[in-house]
């Protein structure tokens, strides 16, 4: 139709900027993963594919590829458990949903730096809130923070803290979704509340579990906030994520050259996830 | 097979009690905070932990006044402002022109900012640092500001994208009809349309952008250090600033949730699209 023509044209600041500033400094990154570079150095040394070898041959890179993987299958398990058991709770419910909605809400919703503070409160040895009071009963706790597995375990459920939610809810809306006349059906058949849980509302929902579990996978990859606030990737190396090993590499050893090529590893891995899950993702976007 | 009426009454008695009782525990650590930002450092460190205390502003002052925390408020205040003003409108224009172009040439765009949207943070975080540093913008607004509308775009375009589909496709061939040309139809017919988008949209990404901490960690300084930033180096380490930073969190919280009443009825359509966590 002759009205669409030059319809590009109000693309063209969006994807203008965006291409300045997302796919330039993605090309720069590339480029300086090619070099021995010193942030703050004059001195730079072409090493082509060098970062990459030093990387892959390092325990320290495998180990933090392992931590990510614990800490993203632990999180994202707690996460839908508990998402389907609220979104659940809420969906059988006939009043006030809306409520407990935005109550269940808030972790998600507040500063993710803010949220992890609280729970550093809350975990902190001695002064938090679950010392003090397991202290009063003379109880000794473990040190939550400065144990490797205790400090992953919490690594974990802060992230299910501050994405249940966003589990819940997305599981909330779809089971809206779920068609009422077949689950009518199954009762008058006789089947009882957790045969049909387990045969006609799981099977709805598998479209959008998986999107979810992957967009969850892949987030893990991203996020930053919580680990460097609640545990800075300590202690020692015990929840230290790609990405927390890349910051540190980064701006605290400051070999940019070397964290570029980590931070291009890690666009691989996310490459290859979205490539595994295209067509689910694809079409759960296509939702809108 | 029909329940009778006082089995169903009890099951929701039920089910309202353990949903009550489960906010309750999960608000704790956040109740707890809210709790320990009125309390004085005697009263918030104690074994057992103290319940009843006498309560006190004056931290909530301190944080705020003598801490230089307002500072940062309008530090964060400026990069958001400057972010939504930026990214909400250009990603409305290319959201429209999306939604008025054929699905099969849209599709694989919108799926091309998906893969956008899942790009690793740290990844440009170097770069930026490393370009910021050459072009001496590193700890002004503008950089930050960039960075932000960029990552923000994906979002953005998908939100609008969403509720310019709503609207329907004959009202742009009528007001072609009657003379108007693609940028008329859009601003006098279909944006004031598509106001509550706009509206959700900025929200959104008003969220987005006050709640953001790698960016703004990297690339700002003791000039435009943001809230996020400033209570992470803050707070925590030392017992005797706990009332202090617990203050300082509850302040950065405050906002957020004024806004979440208002963002709440769309909630469902900004999250499964990504929004508030970047």
């Amino acid at each position: 139709m002759r009205w669409q023509r030059g319809l590009w044209l109000f693309l063209v600041p969006s994807f203008g900027l965006m291409s300045l500033v997302l796919l330039w400094p993605l090309g720069y990154a590339a480029y300086l993963s090619l070099f021995d570079i010193y942030l703050g150095s004059r001195e730079i040394h072409f090493v082509g594919l060098a970062n990459y070898v030093q990387l892959l041959g390092e325990p320290r890179l495998w180990h933090s590829l392992w931590t990510t993987l614990v800490i993203a299958f632990g999180s994202v398990a707690v996460e839908f458990l508990l998402g389907f058991v609220l979104a659940f709770a809420l969906y059988s419910a006939t009043f006030s949903v809306r409520v407990f909605m935005i109550l269940l809400f808030l972790p998600h919703i507040i500063t993710p730096v803010v949220a992890t503070l609280f729970l550093k409160w809350i975990l902190t040895s001695n002064w938090g809130l679950i010392d003090a009071t397991l202290l009063t009963f003379n109880v000794s706790p473990p040190d939550w923070l400065g144990d490797p597995i205790w400090a992953k375990i919490c690594v974990v459920l802060a992230d299910s803290w501050i994405f249940t939610p966003f589990v819940m809810l997305v599981l909330y809306a779809a089971l809206q979704t779920v068609d009422l006349a077949q689950i009518e059906a199954a009762r008058i058949d006789g089947a009882n509340g957790w045969r049909i849980i387990r045969h006609i509302i799981i099977p709805s929902l598998v479209p959008v579990i998986i999107f979810t579990v992957s967009v969850r996978l892949m987030d893990v990859f991203r996020f930053f906030d919580t680990i460097y606030v609640l545990t800075g990737g300590g202690p020692g190396t015990a929840t230290e994520t790609v990405t927390i090993y890349t910051y540190q590499l980064g701006f605290q050893l400051l070999q940019v050259g070397k964290a570029s090529a980590l931070g291009l590893i890690t666009l691989i891995i996310v490459a290859a996830i979205i490539a595994t899950f295209s067509r689910v993702l694809q079409r759960g976007y296509g939702r809108g | 097979m029909k329940r009778r009426p006082i089995t169903r009454v009890r099951n929701q008695a039920l089910l309202l009690a353990a949903l009550a009782i489960f906010t309750f525990v999960n608000l704790v650590p956040l109740i707890w905070a809210a709790l320990t930002s009125i309390k004085n450092p005697a009263d918030a460190f104690t074994v057992p932990p103290t319940i009843i205390f006498h309560p006190t502003f004056e931290y909530h002052r301190q944080v705020w006044v003598d801490r230089g925390f307002v500072h940062y408020l309008i530090n964060s205040l400026i990069v958001s402002a400057g972010t939504v003003l930026i990214s909400v409108p250009i990603g409305s224009l290319a959201a429209y022109g999306l939604s008025r172009m054929p699905q099969r040439r849209a599709s694989p765009i919108l799926f091309g900012l998906f893969t956008v949207r899942m790009f690793p943070h740290m990844l440009l975080a170097i770069p930026f640092f490393v370009m910021g540093s050459f072009l001496n913008m590193i700890d002004t607004y503008p950089l930050l500001v960039l960075a932000l509308v960029a990552i923000n775009q994906p979002f953005t375009i998908w939100l609008m994208y969403s509720f310019f589909l709503d609207i329907p496709r004959e009202l742009d061939e009528a007001a072609a009809i009657d003379g108007c040309n693609l940028w008329q139809t859009f601003r006098i017919v279909i944006l004031p349309l598509a106001r509550p988008g706009l509206t959700v949209a900025a929200l959104f990404s008003l969220l987005l952008s006050y709640n953001e901490f790698l960016f703004a960690l990297v690339l700002t300084g003791i000039k435009t250090k943001t809230l996020p930033v400033a209570i992470a180096s803050f707070g925590g380490e030392d017992v005797s600033d706990w009332s202090i930073s617990a203050a300082g969190a509850i302040g950065i919280m405050l906002p957020i949730v004024v806004i979440m009443l208002f963002v709440q009825r769309h909630l469902v359509r900004g999250l499964t699209i990504g929004a508030v966590k970047g």
